[in-house]
């Protein structure tokens, strides 16, 4: 398929050429081709902020590329927004739907296009059923309509979207409509996954679909051909059939299987002082009793799948949830359970997975998102100093080396790795004990990666505590001193990761599995 | 993922341009001036001392309850109970003041204090919108000063000595301003110089952010509000007594007059972003327009629309819209 589509003279229904797109101080995509064949699933691989979701929005005119050009069945073609896209074939299916769950199925399928069913200028509603169950039906989906989108199951929530996506360009009159799935399987079960992959392979007789996915495996087995993106470029491109996950994760990853990717020489034994001790700690339906320590200048990893209860064990720890039964102690003293002002005035930090969100005041300046915690320590006389604070802020920019044009800079215009900086500089400053970092270089390019391990290799030396939970099993291994594996919501093991003898991914992976 | 997009562009932008623009901060005193060398033309008496005094007179009670509103809307919320209140505290103080002298000014600003808590607590521990709780509180206390005050009531004649602190002058400029200064500077030293008050914009920008970095969001929202109080009563005090009266309709109009002179300043709806300075500058742009339009002879019918549209076009030049990517 693969051979036959690239070596006859098939065009590629989409092609993309020198894509560029740069945000304040990362370059998202650079320099990126890509040519999407009718007939064929593409699979898109790359680590988080390789630039795939970048790379997906300018195929649905979401996203303005800085440089480059986009061509469709050869023509060249701006494309303005998402419904531009829709009208020449190209719609996406979000990894979190985009269907307003409120409305029937029916109705979020022909969303804005309900005048294809006017009779006598009113909308007939049969008419719109019946088109419904039709294109619903050739999808092999087999449900009632009327159904509104919140009471639906996810699987079939995404086959309404993609239903709807080839109806649009069926509507438009387009040949080949090319479907992007970002991560669709994440939400679906084992059966529900199967029943998706044979349908896509239906699909595909008369569309080109792109398949992202994190689970290699699903990739192999689903696309014809396999593109590899990394730190914004496409730096590889494979036969589906034939590629082996072990080939596509070192692309992915790079030279970065080089040793000391996580500055593990400047990992230091703990000190034997426990600084955190999580006594007893359960929350119904989250996890079971467990307990465990953290001590002075240790980075413990917590590891487990979506599902195995160590983000509420985080979360009970910062207080921002209650748990039922066990305490947390902080050098010896028991930590009023369910109140983050609590946890932050004893000293236990969190620095969130959702930066933007959670992490930081946007629209406010760096200095004053440094400067949160310790206004009090700002004051002279009873009354903030302003000297005062830019020095604070001045120091730790310094010492955190955030990229900023100014300390009045808007955090919002910031990259993420300097966002992530301002945010681990605020606990820094406000000299917390213990940390929780949930994820703290998720979305971060390679550089500031580093910048971010320095800070926390750091922080160990400085005595802080630290509890982690990272984006890819290597990262855990390469900055704990220890792994505590969390499965089905209990502490099943302890690994040590003194640096000379790390464990491998595959040994953890026993045990999370 | 599209409203991110936006406000990285939008930042860009700003990045691009600062090099050719004027520092925003000195559009609002620009416009200032540009309105008010349009009324100079249009009657040189705008600009005599007589005029400026009266447009500021007029200005300090309505910079007294924006500057409180501005805290109601600081941390993302509205007070809409300003009116109801600025009723109940003035009628409050004009009954009281034969009876208790002076403690009546010590009342009215605890009763401030006291109404602006309530508000605060509806809101953050019964957990309604304030723009709920705020129109319920307001209703209510309109309909106390009208029980309190069924007529309009007058200080008597011996009594009005005590008013003096804000009807009478010194260096020749009207207490009253004096006054308003006063106020100006305790907002802005609240908000800028104590940690309790620059809380303020860290829950109106994100309140999330701030709760889960232990910030006591229910207690800065209430004390926003304790603010708003505080404001309307010293906004009461001054119109009561530059009135020498009060009649249970006093407030209604500042519901909406302390809304627009917050906005105007481009203090942002959404909350965590404004500031005294822009309140200043709205309540002084409000009273010039409204003065100034009496002044050059504009016909009442036309003042209101007038009226309506300098307030979107000074909002159009002073809210920086690229700090807030949803604009609602």
């Amino acid at each position: 398929m693969n051979e036959a589509a690239r070596g006859t003279a098939v065009p590629p229904a989409l092609a993309l050429r020198g894509i560029r797109k740069e945000y304040p101080g990362v370059v998202a995509l650079d320099r990126v081709d890509l040519d999407v064949y009718p007939g064929q699933i593409l699979g898109l691989v790359g680590e988080n902020g390789a630039g795939k979701s970048t790379l997906m929005k300018v195929m649905i005119g979401l996203v303005q590329p800085d440089a480059g050009s986009i061509a469709l069945n050869g023509a060249p073609i701006v494309l303005n927004g998402p419904l531009h896209a829709a009208e020449q074939g190209i719609g996406m299916v979000f990894q979190d739907g985009c269907l307003i769950a409120n409305l029937t199925i029916v109705e979020n399928l022909f969303l804005c296009h309900e005048l294809q069913f006017r009779r006598r200028g009113l909308l007939s509603r049969r008419d719109m059923r019946e088109e419904a169950r039709r294109v619903l039906e050739q999808l092999g989906v087999h449900v009632d309509v009327d159904l509104r989108v919140e009471e639906a199951s996810p699987a079939v929530r995404q086959m309404v979207e993609i239903a709807r996506l080839l109806w649009l360009s069926t509507l438009y009159g387009r040949e080949n409509p090319l479907l992007i799935l970002d991560e669709p399987t994440t939400v679906l079960n084992d059966d529900e996954r199967a029943t998706l992959f044979s349908s896509l392979q239906r699909i595909k007789e008369r569309a080109s679909v792109i398949f992202i996915s994190h689970r290699l495996q699903e990739v192999v087995d689903t696309a014809d051909r396999i593109v590899v993106l990394k730190d914004g470029r496409a730096v590889a491109e494979l036969a589906g059939p034939d590629a082996q996950t072990a080939r596509i994760e070192e692309l992915m990853v790079g030279h970065t299987f080089a040793a000391d990717r996580y500055r593990e020489h400047e990992q230091r034994e703990p000190s034997p002082e426990v600084v955190l001790d999580v006594r007893d700690l359960s929350r119904k339906e989250s996890f079971e009793r467990l307990s465990f320590t953290v001590r002075r200048g240790e980075i413990v990893s917590l590891v487990g799948l979506v599902g195995s209860g160590k983000e509420a064990v985080c979360r009970c720890i910062n207080g921002l949830e209650r748990p039922d039964t066990g305490a947390v102690l902080l050098n010896g003293t028991q930590i009023q359970a369910g109140s983050p002002s609590e946890a932050v005035r004893r000293g236990i930090g969190h620095v969130p997975v959702d930066r933007r969100n959670d992490g930081l005041a946007l629209a406010m300046s760096v200095s004053e998102n440094i400067n949160l915690l310790v206004l009090e320590r700002l004051r002279v006389a009873g009354f903030i100093a302003p000297r005062l604070e830019q020095k604070n802020a001045r120091t730790w920019i310094e010492s955190c080396r955030i990229k900023t044009p100014s300390a009045r800079s808007l955090c919002g215009t910031l990259s993420g790795g300097n966002q992530q900086k301002t945010v681990i500089a605020k606990w820094l400053t406000s000299r917390v004990q213990a940390l929780v970092l949930d994820h703290p270089t998720r979305g971060v390019d390679v550089g500031a990666k580093d910048e971010i391990y320095r800070i926390l290799r750091r922080l160990a030396q400085e005595g802080v505590a630290m509890l982690i939970m990272c984006d890819t099993l290597e990262e855990d291994i390469g900055l704990s001193n220890r792994m505590l594996i969390m499965k089905d919501g209990r502490l099943v093991k302890e690994v040590d990761c003194a640096p000379e003898h790390k464990p491998t991914p595959r040994e953890i992976i026993q045990h999370i599995v | 993922m599209a409203i991110t997009d936006g406000s990285i562009r939008g930042a860009q932008a700003v990045g691009r341009t600062r090099r050719v623009k004027i520092s925003p901060k000195y559009i609002p005193m620009a416009l200032l001036m540009a309105v008010a060398v349009v009324f100079a033309v249009g009657n040189p008496n705008f600009v005599s001392p007589y005029n400026i005094n009266t447009i500021l007179v007029y200005a300090a009670p309505l910079l007294m309850v924006a500057l409180g509103q501005m805290c109601a809307i600081l941390v993302g919320g509205i007070d809409l109970s300003v009116g109801g209140m600025i009723s109940f505290i003035s009628c409050l103080f004009v009954v009281m003041i034969p009876r208790i002298g002076p403690w009546a000014y010590l009342l009215s600003v605890t009763a401030g204090l006291a109404l602006g808590g309530i508000n605060g607590l509806i809101l953050t521990r019964v957990r309604i919108p304030s723009f709920i709780a705020t129109l319920g509180t307001g209703g209510i206390l309109a309909s106390l000063s009208m029980l309190l005050a069924p007529v309009p009531v007058n200080v008597p004649t011996e009594r009005q000595g005590l008013l003096n602190v804000v009807t009478g002058s010194f260096l020749g400029i009207d207490n009253s301003l004096y006054v308003g200064a006063a106020v100006f500077l305790l907002f802005y030293v609240v908000l800028r110089f104590l940690p309790q008050g620059r809380r303020v914009f860290y829950v109106g920008s994100n309140i999330r952010m701030a709760w889960t970095s232990g910030v006591n969001e229910a207690g800065i929202r209430t004390l926003a509000f304790v603010l708003c109080g505080l404001g309307s009563a010293l906004s009461a005090l001054t119109l009561s007594a530059t009135q020498f009266g009060s009649n249970p309709y006093l407030g209604a109009p500042f519901v909406l007059a302390s809304i627009a002179t917050v906005v105007v300043g481009g203090t942002a709806l959404t909350g965590g972003a404004g500031g005294p300075f822009q309140t200043l500058f709205g309540a002084l742009m409000m009273s010039m327009l409204q003065n100034g339009m009496n002044v050059v002879g504009i016909d009442q019918y036309f003042q209101q629309s007038i009226l309506g549209i300098m307030i979107i076009v000074c909002v159009v030049l002073t809210f920086d819209r690229s700090k807030t990517p949803v604009i609602k």
